[in-house]
């Protein structure tokens, strides 16, 4: 069976086709104003990567933020289900799921098969965990990508409250100021959003095996700083940000 | 001069963990200055006030919602990661409802073998407070004695009544030379001071007081005083926030903290029944915001501290969401503006942004500088 | 019968009878003065039992609910807040208080007119703003005389003589204080008559809440936020008791003919602390999943008295009069005004989040609920104290929980959009789809 899976995330547009269980085509872009239209556009396109035309697609379901505007779709899924059924298909011993996008932070528990125990989304003042990284990382004049990999060479770290990015930011132009090494600053910076997620994977209760989805696993040092506060290791999957799309084409070959 | 009690402050625990092996007695972990100290003291127990560690958590989130202030969800921080692991017991006295979480979630996730809440009233101006307050007092008196297994007689009440006053004449004495120019010691040692207090055996703390009252008089400045400031509001342990304000050309020379002057100001004033004079004095006490009704009559205590020591300015702190003296601080700060005392209000989070503080503490100093300038 | 419904629904016919009510005691309030009476202000809580010893023309107006109706007019709402902030006053204090204090601050009053002052503040403390409030609103005023009683003396199960004696010696003293305060002698048949009245109508909002236990549940929620609000008001009044047993009469009624509050209900839910008032809304969301919320240990137990039944469930406490009590003095009266009041269910967590789990875990049950929504309410610490701790006794009891962040008395703390996003999470969760 092929079905497709939209996830119209806040910041991106993920659309990824599976055949049989398996990702054939997948596509990622900027959702921009028209949100929808970059729907289109990466759906055509993972089509193309796929081999595969629409009428080929038996059924497609929509997930994310934007999930109502999606094109084509037969239903859609809110993106606590199509991640914890994403991460649950790849890995079966999941039990704790943990999604830092853009702008949203969440923590899912679920059972041995998959089925969604509870969930915790980050409140209002802890927000936009990657959206946050974005910001230190033109604070630090930084590639995004160098972050990470920056972070982890940190020798000082100084605890910092990440509580409101607003004040963070400010802070960490005072630690600028201050001539704290570019590295300790980011460290400090993963750690403070990373303790805000592990709140709510606590919150939750969470147990392992702990899967990492959403754009900001590609960040190492991120990942570093939460492995720490969890005090466990997380799995990683090879396309963190395209999981909440394959959970909802894989909820399309159900229904 | 005052290393010992910085010590004791900085290694709290590991003071207690030793104090109980030197004595076999228990140590009581307690959440609020409305704790009749004296009781537990009296028989035997060391109460040892349960303070945060101002390092970022992520251990509470379950437990207490993110509206209610950081040092109650510090303080519970430090019992989940098992900081206070050899606390006897645990109680609280009713005050405001923020610490009071930080009690029940702990009785809940982190047993002890006793734990008690004590109805302190909140309606401290009411004159059926008193009669009340020494009821519940006999009720919590039993059980700590079933608790310890010691009769707590009126000797050993009116011995750790001396002990505990005389700690709160020896805190005012030091108090007292800071009212001098140059004050002969910082805003940080005094909260040093202050706050090992709550932490230390009273008879040790005393000792140790006498001590640096007989060396401080021999002390030469060598430190510029700059301008002489108070600061008040909420619990206050943030040491480093202190010292950073200090370090800018400012002393702090009086408080109105928990972790300060009100938890020292006033003694017990025997009575026939020892109960009584405990109760009366924790109800006559320089009141917490929460129980300041329906009249306000710390304001006009805290004028009365701002003239007597000197003052130049004011810093008005309060633990973010600390309702209480949120709805305190306008007046309160109205009365201090009014006595033409300038003040700068500040909000403090577990860590505080020390940078961004410095330039606030940096530009209040330089104001009030510059009005000196004027005069 | 809606096609494809489940059961009949139909409006209760006492609707408006409640809203009649809730308009004259504002304008009696405001107009008090008009004809000599007296205007005093306190909170839903207070002993308001007590002032009525003062004569019949006494009119007050609660606190809480002010602020409610204030927050329910987002425009007002807005203004009065920012009015208080720019008095000085924190952004994070009550939400309710604040609006309050706004309406003050523009002496606009939400039901036309400027803001009617009160004579005197006759409060109870219950949180950590609820005496300070009126400090503040005596300051804005120029100074209002005020009594404030403390409760804190426990739970319930706890009280004893001691204890007691602290409220009533207070109480004592308040009608001291109310006679040289108004220069009105004091009528303690009066006093009598209203402690009848408000065990009365308090039991009998508890037996309503109890015959929502019912399926299907013949009230929602939001409609009840209408009807429980009169007890707020005035609970020690006549006019609301016999509104109570009116109203009572109708819902059994309903419940006898499976006459339900929404047509599809398949879904039973509880919600916790006061919901956002601009935004109730959420609640007709809910109802396209066919859920319903029967209701909270707020909307049943702040103005409900209960008591465990023989058979081991939840029923309205027994008043006096059903006790065969007959009050002939003050004393009497008060003690029983008192002791009525400290066994309120919404008083007991202010001790403990166990406690309050544990009655929460009783409505799940015996309310036959699939799962709970709790609002963790920014604009309220005195309901929102524990709340974190109900949340996880609760999942260990197996109830599924969704939290949302959100403020009753300011909207600016609440996000529509993203609370209906986690509804639909939790529906998923819960298996239900849109109808």
């Amino acid at each position: 069976m092929i079905t497709a899976g939209i996830d119209m995330g806040s910041k991106t547009v993920k659309v990824v086709i599976v055949k049989d269980g398996e990702i054939v085509g997948k596509h990622m872009l900027l959702a921009g104003f028209e949100a929808q239209e970059a729907a289109e556009t990466a759906f055509a396109a993972s089509l193309e990567a796929a081999g595969l035309t629409a009428d080929d697609i038996e059924a497609i379901v929509a997930t994310g933020a934007g999930r109502k505007n999606a094109p084509h779709t037969d239903r859609d899924i809110t993106e606590v289900g199509s991640g914890a059924k994403g991460a649950h298909h790849l890995y079966p011993a999941v039990r704790t799921v943990i999604d830092v996008g853009a702008e949203e932070g969440r923590a899912i528990r679920c059972t041995e098969d998959g089925k969604v125990l509870d969930f915790a989304l980050n409140e209002k003042c802890a927000a936009g965990a990657g959206a946050f990284t974005e910001a230190m990382s033109r604070a630090l004049e930084v590639p995004i990508e160098e972050l990470g990999p920056m972070s982890l060479q940190s020798q000082n770290p100084t605890p910092m409250n990440a509580q409101c990015a607003v004040f963070a930011e400010s802070e960490v132009v005072s630690l600028l100021h201050a001539r704290t090494p570019k590295q300790d600053i980011a460290r400090s910076v993963h750690d403070a959003i990373a303790s805000r997620i592990v709140s709510l994977a606590k919150k939750v209760g969470f147990e392992p095996e702990v899967v990492f989805i959403g754009g900001v696993a590609h960040n190492p040092g991120f990942v570093d700083s939460l492995e720490r506060a969890l005090e466990c290791k997380v799995i990683i999957p090879e396309d963190p940000e395209f999981i909440g799309a394959y959970g909802a084409a894989l909820a399309a070959a159900e229904s | 001069m005052f290393t010992k009690m910085t010590e004791w402050e900085q290694n709290r625990h590991e003071y207690a963990q030793e104090w109980q092996k030197r004595t076999g007695g228990k140590v009581m972990g307690y959440f609020c200055t409305y704790v009749p100290e004296e009781i537990l003291y009296a028989a035997g127990v060391l109460p040892v006030r349960i303070l945060g560690s101002h390092e970022p958590q992520d251990v509470t989130e379950p437990h207490i919602f993110g509206m209610f202030c950081p040092f109650c969800r510090d303080c519970l921080a430090q019992g989940l990661k098992g900081r206070y692991d050899y606390l006897d017991g645990i109680m609280i006295a009713q005050s405001c409802l923020h610490i009071r979480q930080a009690y029940t979630s702990w009785q809940k996730h982190h047993p002890v073998a006793f734990d008690y809440y004590l109805c302190m009233p909140q309606r401290v101006q009411s004159p059926r407070a008193l009669p009340y307050l020494t009821g519940e007092l006999e009720v919590f008196k039993t059980a700590v004695e079933e608790w310890t297994g010691k009769t707590i007689t009126d000797d050993d009440l009116d011995q750790s009544i001396a002990v505990y006053n005389e700690n709160r004449r020896l805190l005012h004495e030091v108090y007292a030379l800071r009212k001098q120019n140059p004050p002969l010691l910082t805003g940080e040692e005094a909260m040093e001071m202050v706050i090992s207090a709550q932490m230390v055996d009273k008879v040790e703390h005393n000792a140790e007081l006498k001590r640096v009252l007989a060396e401080l008089p021999k002390r030469n400045g060598g430190r510029e005083t700059g301008a002489r400031l108070m600061i008040l509001g909420s619990e206050d342990d943030d040491i480093e926030f202190i010292n950073m304000f200090e370090s800018c050309g400012a002393t702090f020379v009086t408080d109105d903290h928990c972790t300060g002057t009100r938890y020292f100001w006033n003694e017990v004033i025997p009575r026939e029944n020892r109960l009584e004079a405990i109760a009366a004095r924790y109800i006559d006490r320089v009141p917490c915001p929460s129980k300041d009704w329906e009249e306000r009559l710390r304001i006009d205590h805290i004028r009365q501290l701002a003239r007597d020591w000197n003052v130049d300015g004011a810093v008005v702190i309060q633990q973010k969401f600390c309702d209480p003296h949120e709805l305190d601080i306008p007046a309160t700060r109205q009365a201090l503006e009014d006595d033409g005392i300038r003040t700068l209000f500040l909000e403090l989070d577990v860590t505080v942004p020390i940078g961004q503080f410095k330039v606030r503490a940096e530009a209040f100093i330089e104001m009030i500088g510059d009005e000196d300038l004027f005069d | 019968m809606t096609t494809g419904a489940l059961y009949e629904t139909k409006p209760l016919n006492c609707w408006a009878k409640a809203k009649e009510i809730r308009e004259e005691y504002y304008r009696d309030y405001a107009n008090a003065h008009e004809n000599g009476g007296i205007r005093w202000a306190g909170g839903a809580w207070t002993f308001g039992a007590i002032p009525c010893g003062l004569g019949d023309d006494v009119w007050s107006l609660t606190s809480e609910p002010y602020g409610a109706s204030i927050a329910a007019n987002k425009l007002f709402s807005l203004r009065c807040l920012e009015a208080t902030e720019k008095a000085g006053y924190a952004r994070d204090l009550c939400s309710y208080m604040r609006n309050y204090w706004g309406s003050i601050l523009l002496n606009e009053y939400a039901f036309g007119g400027p803001f009617p002052k009160p004579d005197f503040i006759w409060q109870d403390h219950i949180c950590c703003s609820h005496a300070k409030w009126y400090q503040v609103v005596s300051d804005l005023e120029g100074g209002i005389p005020q009594f404030c009683i403390d409760v804190s003396v426990g739970p319930y199960h706890e009280i004893n003589e001691l204890k007691l004696d602290y409220v009533v010696g207070q109480m004592h003293d308040g009608i001291e204080w109310l006679q040289k305060t108004t220069g009105r002698t004091y009528d303690d048949a009066k006093l009598i008559e209203a402690v009848y009245q408000e065990c009365r109508s308090t039991a009998l909002w508890a037996e309503i809440s109890c015959l929502n236990k019912a399926k299907p549940a013949p009230l929602d929620e939001k409609t009840m936020y209408s009807l429980y609000v009169l007890g707020t008001l005035m609970k020690h009044s006549k006019v609301v008791a016999d509104f109570y047993e009116e109203l009572r009469d109708e819902v059994r009624w309903r419940v006898d003919n499976q006459i339900a509050a929404i047509a599809n209900e398949r879904c039973r839910l509880m919600s916790d602390t006061q919901p956002p008032w601009g935004f109730l809304s959420v609640f007709r969301y809910l109802e396209q999943f066919g859920a319903i919320s029967v209701g909270s240990l707020y909307t049943f137990g702040l103005i409900g008295m209960f008591e465990v039944k023989p058979d081991g469930t939840w029923g309205p406490r027994t008043t006096p009069q059903e006790q065969g009590i007959e009050i002939t003095d003050r004393e009497q009266a008060l003690r029983i005004l008192a002791d009525w009041n400290l066994s309120k269910p919404e008083w007991q967590h202010f001790y403990s989040p166990h406690l309050k789990t544990e009655m929460m875990v009783r409505i799940a049950r015996e309310w036959s609920l699939d799962g709970v929504i709790l609002h963790y309410n920014r604009g309220c610490e005195g309901l929102s104290i524990g709340i974190a701790e109900n949340r996880l006794g609760l999942i260990e009891a197996g109830y599924p929980v969704m939290t949302f962040e959100g403020n009753m008395g300011d909207e600016r703390e609440f996000d529509l959009p993203k609370t209906t996003a986690r509804i639909d999470a939790f529906m998923e969760t819960l298996g239900i789809k849109e109808i």
